[in-house]
């Protein structure tokens, strides 16, 4: 039976991130969804746990003078679910953290908690990688951002170093001309996606204007494939072109076989999903214009 | 004992107190320190919902809250459900429909469903499905779980209490 932890729970960031810095045993605790499965699971033994609830300003989605928007590190899920500001090109976020487990994780994980422990068959990777989305670091020296795609770097590895946190997700200002959707194909309802495939999606007329694809739980890290995009740029989105995109996609993919899913199966799924998620995108598009 | 912190929770509208470690969860110091036992401990990994609390108005897995940091929290569990010995419309609805088998995932549904119908006190089946999805069952295969989720809401409706 290991040690126990102690538990912090500051009020204030700066001091979050002096504890942070002084103790590299010290570990953040967010909502607590995967960290504390894993104390309970005696997987990880932190000197100390830093809890987060009570640094208000880490938590809310808000816009920018830009357009641009914010999302604190520690939003839950369910609140992400339910933003009226993740729309249009920011639809695909939105749905990715409504399909995460079950209502009441989703009360409790946070999407920086999430990010931060980078599980390879997580929602928001692909998700927040297809949005264009930048993270915000925060450390007791300063802070930095990186592009989403560059901050997952291998399975359950992010650029984190010690003394740093995730402070804040930033998506660009929204394309209402655009959808975003995440398809995800699980065991059951609430399990990790088997694989996901999420499509930020632009058209003009019949055409593709713009498509980012972005591959989840298929690989340490989503994957994207620009030359699969760019089949489908310009193009209908027929049958045809899907199917090459698909096919393009599930090589860049370098799933394991585990008990969700064969790697075979999973680049199966890639291909149906690309199908499925672009047609959802479309769907969405055309409510949106009926609206 | 050092690394314990003392924290003050109110169950049930009661004011009660626990000391406790870093590690201990809210799970740990339901049952084992203030013998509230109607809330289980199933997978401790907050997949089954079998743990499933009300933490200041949402739904919550005990096992995943660390007991020091819910210090100040207003909690409720299954313990909380009834008026005294007046069963609420959810309890009541279970019963009577026959949604109780072994009893192990019940207190977990029944508090999921109390925070379903406060936020749906309407809901399809489809919503109700979703809504217990964080609840496993391994007895029942769900469908009187889902009639008695039914039966409750009309009753919620018809104002026979909560």
């Amino acid at each position: 039976m290991s040690l126990s932890p102690k538990v912090i729970v500051p009020d204030e960031l700066a001091l979050a991130l002096d504890l942070l810095a002084d103790d590299d045993e010290s570990m953040c605790l967010s909502g607590g969804a995967t960290l504390v499965a894993m104390l309970n699971a005696n997987l990880v033994e932190p000197s100390s746990l830093i809890a987060l609830k009570n640094i208000s300003e880490m938590s809310g989605i808000t816009m920018q003078s830009d357009g641009s928007i914010g999302i604190g590190a520690m939003t839950r899920h369910a609140m992400t679910a339910s933003s009226a500001l993740l729309i249009g090109s920011l639809g695909g976020v939105k749905d990715a953290a409504s399909k995460i487990a079950n209502p009441t994780v989703r009360n409790m994980g946070t999407m920086g908690g999430s990010i931060a422990f980078s599980d390879p068959a997580a929602d928001y990777p692909p998700a927040l990688v297809a949005a264009e989305a930048e993270i915000e670091l925060q450390s007791k020296d300063g802070s930095r951002r990186i592009a989403a795609e560059d901050f997952f770097i291998d399975w359950y590895e992010t650029v984190l170093e010690p003394g740093e946190l995730v402070r804040a997700i930033h998506l660009p200002k929204p394309d209402e001309n655009a959808a975003g959707h995440h398809e995800k194909f699980a065991r059951v309802e609430g399990d990790f996606a088997t694989a996901s495939v999420n499509v930020v999606l632009a058209m003009e007329g019949d055409t593709c204007r713009s498509i980012r694809i972005a591959v989840g739980a298929c690989g340490p890290v989503p994957v994207r494939n620009l030359e699969a995009e760019d089949v489908l740029i310009g193009s209908s989105l027929d049958e045809e072109k899907l199917i090459k995109a698909g096919s393009m996609l599930a090589q860049s993919c370098d799933p394991l076989d585990d008990v969700r899913g064969s790697a075979d199966y999973r680049l199966g799924l890639v291909r149906q999903l690309l199908i499925r998620a672009v047609q959802q995108a479309k769907d969405k598009l055309a409510e949106g214009a009926l609206a | 004992m050092s690394d314990s912190h003392a924290i003050a929770l109110t169950i049930n509208g009661e004011e009660r107190e626990a000391l406790v470690t870093g590690r201990d969860t809210l799970l740990t110091v339901l049952r084992d320190k203030l013998h509230l036992t109607g809330t289980k401990r199933g997978c401790n990994q907050g997949v089954c919902g079998a743990c499933t609390v009300i933490i200041d108005g949402v739904t919550i897995r005990s096992c995943l809250s660390i007991a020091a940091v819910c210090d100040g929290s207003n909690i409720t569990t299954v313990e909380g459900l009834a008026e005294g010995r007046e069963l609420s419309s959810v309890q009541l609805a279970f019963s009577e429909t026959g949604a109780v088998q072994c009893g192990f995932c019940t207190s977990g549904m029944m508090i999921t469903v109390k925070a379903l119908l406060e936020t749906n006190p309407d809901p399809t089946i489809d919503d109700i499905r979703k809504g217990i999805s964080g609840n496993l069952c391994r007895c029942s295969g769900y469908k009187k779980i889902i009639d008695a989720t039914l039966v409750a809401a009309r009753s919620v409706n018809a104002g026979e209490g909560s």
